[in-house]
């Protein structure tokens, strides 16, 4: 199996900023993304996942985890992200370099 | 001195009603470390039941009623969500350690609506044979809506001041778009439109009204635990959030009793619907005002704004107002 390598983009940040992050990795052309509920502890507070009723569902927290073929797609996602939204909402990103099976999907 | 007795006893019996029961219930067993939760789709799908049913009603009822009545106490509605947010903008201003933009997020969310405290003022009202007009919950928009845009209107003509944001241009059918879609105001406008265009008895009597109290109590349960876990949230902020939101209920509640007072000897609003506007303006939005305020004004601490009304405005609304405004009422009319 002939596997190859690519890069993999993590934001972890806030429910509500959803929309507009998704629509800065679509401008940048990556193919996709995958979101996941994800509480935890960070600068800002404590954030529960979703087993309790939060009264303002929006304030939870997601992980975009967005993959791509090239370095260069990577950091213009991550460098848009930080400026347009981590001045005043909470939000962590980094890079990690993993593999994938097929590199025609990405 | 008899007046203050009968008042002070009536407000006594109040403070038995089983919705505060419940609501303080959730704080102290959120207080004692009880791992008891509920889920957040039940908490959805209660507040959606509860609007649904608040809708459906006003609406059955709006067809036989004369809407021109409506007019005064819907103008009333907006003068005091706009006169709530004036003030409450005017009384952050002075206290130094706030911030601006947190004073102004504050005192949107204050002049909002909140959809639970306005269920459990039904149900009281209910409980004291005290009647209102079938369109009172249709005032609910009015209050909300411009409540929110005028926060968040002032905020950006602050902000742009200080520079700080130079491509944020203001877009207030955008906020207006934004709190009518939130969950609270579409389940309230739906349930007004099926109540009014179609036959829904049946169906609200088998199902919406016979649930309404019991989900209402555990709404309550949810509430009561929320203010205790977002309690934490606001000591980190300055103490004049607690004690904003402590009086300003009360304060704002008032303002609308006053202005409710005077459509009842202008156009016979009836004192049910006098106190139900109070409670409007006595409550702080917990469901729709906050996202609505945190893409508004990205740039103030939703720390400081939930935590003063979830923790202490709703709180004080529904265990203090809602009794207070019904024995006032009750010792005016």
């Amino acid at each position: 199996m002939t596997l190859h390598i690519a890069e993999k983009v993590v934001i972890v940040t806030e429910k509500i900023i959803a929309k507009g992050v998704c629509k800065i990795i679509d401008e940048c052309g990556a193919t996709g993304y995958t979101i996941i509920p994800a509480g935890g502890k960070g600068s800002r507070n404590i954030r529960s996942t979703t087993d309790r009723a939060s009264v303002v569902d929006d304030f939870s927290n997601i992980q975009i985890e967005i993959i791509v073929k090239n370095t260069e797609m990577a950091e213009a996602i991550m460098d848009k992200v930080r400026a347009r939204y981590f001045k005043n909402y909470s939000g962590i990103t980094y890079l990690e370099d993993i593999k994938i099976l097929r590199p025609e999907k990405f | 001195m008899d007046f203050l007795i009968d008042f002070l006893s009536r407000l006594v019996s109040q403070f038995q009603s089983p919705t505060l029961g419940f609501l303080i219930g959730g704080m102290l067993i959120a207080a004692c470390g009880s791992r008891l939760t509920i889920p957040d789709a039940i908490y959805k799908f209660i507040v959606f039941m509860l609007l649904m049913k608040i809708g459906i009603n006003g609406g059955m009822e709006i067809r036989d009623a004369n809407l021109v009545e409506m007019l005064l106490p819907a103008l009333f509605s907006m003068l005091t969500g706009i006169v709530i947010v004036l003030l409450g903008i005017f009384v952050f201003s002075l206290i130094p350690s706030v911030k601006r933009e947190d004073g102004y997020a504050t005192a949107g969310l204050f002049g909002a609506v909140s959809a639970s405290t306005f269920a459990a003022a039904m149900v009281a009202l209910d409980e004291e044979s005290i009647s209102f007009e079938a369109w009172v919950p249709a005032l609910y928009p009015f209050m909300d809506i411009p409540a929110l845009v005028l926060a968040i209107v002032l905020a950006s003509i602050y902000m742009k001041k200080q520079n700080q944001d130079e491509q944020n241009d203001i877009d207030v059918w955008a906020i207006v778009k934004d709190s009518l879609q939130g969950s609270a105001l579409s389940a309230l406008l739906l349930g007004l439109a099926l109540g009014l265009l179609t036959i829904p008895d049946r169906v609200f009597e088998s199902f919406y009204e016979p649930l309404f109290r019991g989900f209402l109590s555990v709404l309550m349960l949810i509430m009561g635990m929320e203010a205790y876990a977002r309690i934490n949230e606001l000591r980190r902020v300055a103490h004049w959030y607690a004690v904003y939101a402590f009086v300003g209920p009360i304060v704002h509640g008032l303002i609308a009793f006053g202005l409710g007072y005077i459509a009842h000897i202008l156009v016979d609003f009836s004192p049910g619907g006098v106190v139900l506007l109070a409670v409007m303006a006595a409550s702080s939005s917990d469901i729709s005002g906050p996202p609505t305020l945190r893409s508004g004004i990205p740039s103030a601490n939703p720390s400081a704004y939930i935590g003063a009304s979830t923790s202490v405005g709703t709180p004080v609304a529904i265990a203090i107002c809602i009794p207070l405004f019904i024995v006032l009422a009750q010792a005016v009319f």
